[in-house]
Formats: C-alpha cells, structure tokens, sequence
C-alpha cells in the first residue's frame, strides 16, 4: 500500500468517524446523556486526532487535541453536559469538519482560534462564552496560549517542497536516483509532480543520461538535516532545492501541459540561492517567497476555425488511416502483425478518427429550426392545420450530412402535409382531431442516425399509386406487388401523385430525387405506411461520409469492398442448392426464406468471374428498401476499415458503385452499392415482366 | 537469496563492524583485506555493492575503483568510500575516481544502513 493509499484510508476513517460522531452529537443535543454517546463522539476525535499526527496535518492535529481534551473531561463525568456544552461540542464539530476538509483537500485550515479558546474557557469549568460562530469575538481567551499555539502549528504545518533533478553524473558510477526518491518516500514525502519537459524525442534519447526532475512534498516533521543526508551522494547541489512551505516551481510538467494555443503563464522564478558558506551536507536551501499567482490561463470556450482547414484535417486523417493500414500490411507480411504498439496505432488512429469526425459534428437543430416555418407557410396556404413535434434536435450528424439533408426534409415535411394530413373537415369526419400532427424526430441507431418523419394523416393510397404507376408504365399492368412495393413505387423517376400538381409538391422534384440525395450521402430512405392512420419516412444516415466498414471481396481480378452495415452472413452453397427461376435470376434457399442470388460480376459486367454458385462465396446483404438478398462474389479477402472516396468527384458517378477507396496495397478498389445493386436487379424484374 | 557486499579494509576490526551493522540488516558480507585482494575476489564474484576503505597497503581505494571501473561489467556496480573526513574536496574527490557515494567514519549503523539502501535496490 502506498501512503497516499493509506491516507485515502485514512479520510474515509474520517469520514466514518465525522458521521458517527455527528450522529451521537445530535443524541447528546437532544438530551441523550449516555454515556458511550460521549465516549463514541471520543473516539472519532481520536481516531482522526491519532491519523493527523501519523500524515503530519498539524492543524488538525492541534485541533482535534484541544477537542479531546474537552471530550476527555466529559467522559470522565468531570463536566457535566449541559444544553450549553452540547452546543459548544457540536459547533466544535462543525470546525472539525471543515478541518478534515482541508486536511484532504490541502487548502487552509478553517480559522479555528476562538474555538480552541471557547474550548479550553470550557474545560475550566465556564461554558457561559461559547462562541455562537467559529469566527465570534472570543476575547476572553489565553492569549499567550493561543499564541503558542497557533505559532506551533505554523512551524508544523508548513511542509518541505523539494525539487530534485538528477543530472548524468548522479547516475553514473552505479548511482541511482530512483533509490533516493525511494528513500524520500520512505520519509513521508509524496511526489506532487514530475517535471518531463527535459525528455528529448527518441532518437536523441540516451539511456545513461537522466531527464526528468521531480518534486515532491515533505512533511513538516521531518528534519532538514535526514533529508541533506538522503541527497549526500549528490553530485551537483543544485540539482536538489529544498524550500519550507509550497514552492511555484516552474517547468513543464504532466499535470500542466503546456498547449500551443495558450502559452504557458509566466512562473516566478525560484532563485537557488546558494549559502555563502556552502554547509556540508551541501544543499542548496532558499527560504519560501511569496509565490506569484500564476497568470489564470483561460482558454476561449469556443474558437471558430475555417470549414476548408476542418476538411483538410478530416482529409488527412483519412490519409492516415490508409497509411496505417498499408503499414500494417507491410508489418504483417514480415510476420509482424501481432506487434503491440501496431494495435496501439490502430486503435489511435481510429480515436483520432472519431475525434475529428467529432469536429464537424453539428446538432440537426439548424435544419429541424427551418421546419416550424415550412409548416406555418403550408398551414397557410392548404388551410391544414398542423401540429409540429420535434424530438432529438441535440442530434448530431457530420456537417456535410447536414448540409445536404435540409432540402431533403423539407420535401419529406411538405409531401406529409400535401399529401397526407387530410382538411380538419375530412380529419373530423375519420374521427381524428382536426388538427394533424406532423413529428420531427432524430436519433441514434447503431452507426447511423434515422431521422423520421411522421404524420397521422391518410397514409399512402396504394391503389392510386399502382394505378399511376401503370398508367405511366412504371410498372406492368399485371404485375403483383406487395404493399411494400406498392409503397416504394412513390420513389420511382418522374412519379408523382398529386390530383392537381400544387405549387408545393409539384415543383418537378419528385420522391425520387429524394431518394436520390439521400443515397448521395450514404443513407437510405424506407417508408412505413398504415390507410387511414399515416406515414412514416425514415432517413437512416451515416455517422460520417468519410468512412466504412467494409468487407474486401473478390470478383475476377477486380477488388471490391461490401460496406459491413449490409452484410448478414456469408456461406457457401452446395452444388445445385442455388436454383434458377424465370426471368433470369436464381434463388437459394436460406432456412426457409428464397432469397435472390445476383451475381456482382453481372451486375457490374465484369468477365471472368465464377459463375457456379457452388464454388463461389455468397453473402447475405440485407437492404433498408429491397429486402435481403444474397450478392455472388469469388472470394472474400479481408474485413477493415476503409476510406470512402467519391467517384463523382474525381470520374462520375456509376450504377452499383458507391465510391471507391485505396486498399492497404495501394491499389483502387470499388466500393459496391449494395442498396442499388440490390434494387436494380428489383425495378429489372418488374421490366422484365413487361 | 541475500545481497551481496563486499566490504574492503586493512583493518580487521573496521570489517568486524561493517560485517555487525550490515549482517544485522540482513546483507551477506564478503571481505577482502586490500584493493588487491579485492580485484581477485571481484574476478568471480558479482557483489551488489562494494563498501571500501581509502588507505589501504598493495592496491588502496582509488586504484581498486579506477580498476573497478575499468571493466564493463562493472560499470553500474555501486561503490560506497569509506572516509574519516567529510570536507568537500574529499568528496569531490571520490565522485571523480568512480565512487557512488561515502561513509564518514566513525559510522553509525543506522546512517550506514540508510547509506546502502540509497545506492542498491
């Protein structure tokens, strides 16, 4: 156990004693003269009285004798408790605390003068001056008393600051500072700091040499000339300064770093005053100056930093993510893959990652604040009434996402109103309040925020929007879809269900660029729909733009990544477990379900590819808007983290690519569009049917 | 297994007390009666640490460190002087041949003690 565990232990005797002592005061206030009352409060002052002295907090030391001794006399039944005693103890107690307090916390102790004197006024027998407060007009005291006293705790309390900074020739010739640290310690001091301003960077490090400087705190008791003796074998006295009471010792050190932004405060120098005649043991004593108070350094709680610098910062941590892992690579392949401070890195990077990605976090309220107007505007003009909730503003959600979900939104919000809260006449007639409710909300799942938008209107008419679609031949006249289907037909190109094309809705902007922009950014949009009660639009969205969990799969000779968020499983299937149906497409069975093998290499006309099933790898990709489904690759190669770049800005944008990244190797790889390939294999089987 | 020191002087009632305070701390003493002797004992023995007198007959106290030091091996080994005076210079002294650090003489056991447990773990 270190000492400053013992002294933890000990403040929680304090504690313990301060509780149970309080506890019998209030007995003894309320009239309870028993005796093992007197003797438990006693003891707590006892206990903490016993501990003081052992840690050398003087102050409470002196304190708590002078209590002892008042409580000492009661136990013995040489003072009889009276109503006013009872008082004076438990304002004694009230000091007691505070005294405690400072103990623990090093701050100054209470001023406690004309309670030692109502105390010491109280063991002689007159209680009649017990101040009402610890800091009441005392007069009547033992001023010689109080003076010795007081000067006695000054003399104790003042504790030994030493700062020692080996230098190389204390640990040369088999010297070792450590053993006289340990020596220190073994003394009562505690180390308060240690100084690693002097450490150099790694390539001018030098074992022999020493860098670090430490200071540490000695207790009062101890005498000047034990600890000369323990720096005896020092070679350079100034390396060792030992000053009475707190030093401002200057230097960097771990509990202050010193930062770029805020420069360090100016510290007062602490001069090594070298004694005339250097004493021997030689040690360089100064007596303790006023410290200086350190100029407060207060950091500005918020500093605007240009977006570019921002996304140059994310850019490049991006760029060190790829760098990490081409590293790793490179280490793994000389059989270094398990080295320690790789998972270090790793897991730095990521953090590093995090923290930046964290930086251009921003609340979704600026785009949610935009809403209660639309609505207003809406309500105005459609003679709807709306009533807006908004939940999960605090939100957060990268900048760029922001940015680019407002437009979005606001279609979401104004396609709610237009096409599903009915007119309070019609509300009223369903037997719904004549008032609609339109619901904002924004949360996190998982990795990604899904932002919802709900309403209790009319819910989608799904045999309008059939209808529309044949008539617009979206969709074969005699095809059969599910409701779900029926549902997503709203996001197909150029639909739009409006009786009369509004100047709301109807601005040539349909769902389908909704769906669109959200895709943009690495989202998907579902819908959930229910005849007469409403409509949900949920916008599941990345954390990030920048950065996926992929699996790293093979098709032909081409790399391809499968964000992770998609993928369920992954299996291999027995010969003629896969089966071919019409239309082109085969199925497998997984437990029960007949799920849609596509084929990566035909999706994205790739030659080359394997094209039996069985000795191909099949994952099973699950979409917000397509169901599950099972994607047909050759091999998978590895799982990591991976950098997202886009493909539109640097090529253009291509069907069942969601952008592109640089492997660990250095080459290109494509990062699928699961959602998309999935879904063009879905809008392809209705074509086809027609 | 204790430590061992090595405790080097010409006079036997010197080592006799040496050996009492250290054994009494729970050290294993070894002796050697010269800097000679020593650097013959030290050819196969790695002692903690190397407690020696200055006046010494063939080899005395800073020839035995210079030797001490001159070997590789021994660079870290820590080496306590054992001197009748404390001035300065003595000590300045000292330090520059190799030594770690010093016992003034007459020693008291306990300063001895707290002497030894400040240049070995």
């Amino acid at each position: 156990m270190t000492l400053d565990e013992i002294q933890a232990v000990f403040f929680q005797e304090c504690e313990e004693g301060v509780a149970a002592a309080e506890t019998a005061l209030l007995a003894l206030k309320a009239g309870d003269r028993d005796g093992e009352t007197i003797n438990t409060i006693f003891r707590a002052v006892h206990s903490i009285k016993g501990g003081a002295g052992a840690f050398a907090f003087a102050a409470l030391q002196s304190f708590t004798h002078h209590f002892e001794t008042l409580l000492d006399k009661v136990r013995d039944g040489e003072l009889a408790v009276t109503p006013t005693l009872a008082d004076l103890l438990m304002a004694a107690f009230d000091i007691l605390v505070d005294h405690v307090a400072a103990a623990r916390e090093g701050s100054t102790p209470p001023p406690d003068e004309a309670m030692v004197a109502a105390l010491q006024d109280a063991l002689a027998g007159d209680v009649a001056h017990a101040p009402a407060s610890a800091t009441g007009d005392g007069l009547s005291f033992d001023l010689a008393a109080m003076m010795a006293d007081t000067l006695a705790v000054a003399e104790e309390a003042s504790e030994w600051t030493l700062s020692f900074t080996p230098t190389r020739e204390d640990l040369a010739n088999g010297g070792e500072p450590l053993l006289l640290i340990r020596e220190i310690l073994s003394l009562g001091g505690r180390i308060e700091r240690v100084d690693v301003s002097r450490l150099p960077t790694l390539d001018q490090f030098e074992a022999d040499a020493a860098w670090l400087g430490w200071t540490i705190a000695i207790p009062g008791t101890v005498e000047e000339s034990a600890i000369c003796d323990v720096f005896d074998f020092v070679a350079d006295p100034a390396s060792v300064r030992l000053v009475r009471g707190e030093e401002d010792a200057g230097g960097a050190s771990f509990d202050e770093p010193s930062s770029p932004i805020a420069p360090p405060a100016p510290v007062a120098p602490v001069a090594t005053v070298a004694p005339p005649t250097m004493p021997s043991p030689s040690l360089a004593t100064t007596p303790s100056a006023p410290s200086e108070p350190r100029a407060a350094t207060t950091a500005p709680a918020m500093i605007r930093v240009d977006l570019e610098k921002l996304d140059r910062l994310v850019d490049l941590v991006g760029e060190l993510v790829i760098t990490q892992a081409m590293l790793s690579q490179r280490l793994s392949s000389h059989g270094m893959a398990a080295a320690e401070e790789l998972a270090d890195i790793d897991q730095l990077t990521r953090e590093l990652q995090d923290s930046a990605m964290a930086i251009r976090a921003q609340p979704v309220k600026s785009v949610f604040s935009r809403v209660p107007r639309i609505v207003r505007e809406l309500e105005a003009s459609t003679g709807k009434r709306v009533m807006l909730e908004v939940e999960g503003e605090a939100t957060e959600l990268d900048k760029t996402v922001i940015e680019r979900i407002g437009e979005p939104l606001t279609h979401l919000v104004r396609n709610c109103i237009d096409h599903g809260i009915e007119l309070p006449a019609d509300r009223v007639a369903r037997g719904k309040p004549a008032e609609g409710r339109l619901r904002l909300a924004a949360e996190h799942k998982g990795s990604r925020i899904v932002i919802s938008v709900s309403d209790d209107g009319a819910g989608i008419d799904r045999a309008r929007v059939l209808a529309v679609a044949v008539e617009r031949g979206i969709v074969a006249p005699d095809a059969r879809l599910t409701d779900d289907e029926i549902d997503q037909l709203i996001f197909a190109p150029g639909f739009s269900t409006a009786r009369t094309v509004s100047n709301i809705s109807g601005r040539g902007v349909g769902m389908d660029v909704v769906r669109q922009n959200v895709q943009g950014l690495g989202g998907r949009i579902s819908i959930q729909s229910m005849p007469g009660a409403g409509s949900t639009f949920a916008l599941a969205l990345p954390l990030t733009l920048a950065i996926v969990d992929g699996m790293i799969v093979r098709v032909a000779d081409q790399t391809y990544i499968i964000p992770l968020t998609h993928v369920v499983e992954s299996l291999r299937p027995e010969t003629g477990a896969v089966q071919r149906t019409g239309f082109g497409t085969s199925v497998l069975n997984v437990r029960g379900a007949f799920l849609p093998v596509l084929s990566v290499a035909e999706q994205l006309h790739v030659r080359g590819g394997v094209t039996e099933p069985s000795e191909a790898v099949l994952i099973v990709v699950e979409t917000e808007n397509s169901g599950t489904a099972i994607l047909m690759v050759d091999a998978i190669v590895d799982q990591r983290q991976v950098v997202i770049k886009s493909l539109e800005t640097h090529y253009q944008q291509v069907d069942g690519v969601a952008g592109a990244t640089i492997l660990g190797d250095g080459h290109v790889a494509l990062i699928l569009d699961v959602e998309g390939i999935v879904a063009l294999r879905g809008s392809m089987q209705w074509l086809k049917a027609s | 297994m204790s430590i061992q020191i090595l405790t080097v002087d010409d006079s036997p009632s010197m080592r006799a007390l040496l050996r009492a305070a250290l054994t009494g701390e729970g050290y294993r003493v070894d002796e050697a009666e010269d800097g000679r002797s020593a650097m013959e004992w030290l050819a196969s023995n790695r002692p903690a640490l190397v407690i020696t007198d200055i006046n010494m007959p063939r080899l005395d106290g800073f020839g035995l460190i210079a030797e001490v030091r001159a070997q590789a091996q021994f660079n870290a080994l820590p080496i306590l002087v054992l001197t009748t005076e404390s001035s300065p210079e003595k000590k300045a002294r000292a330090r520059a041949a190799g030594a770690t650090g010093w016992i003034v003489k007459p020693f008291d056991p306990a300063k001895l003690a707290a002497a030894v447990r400040r240049v070995i773990h």
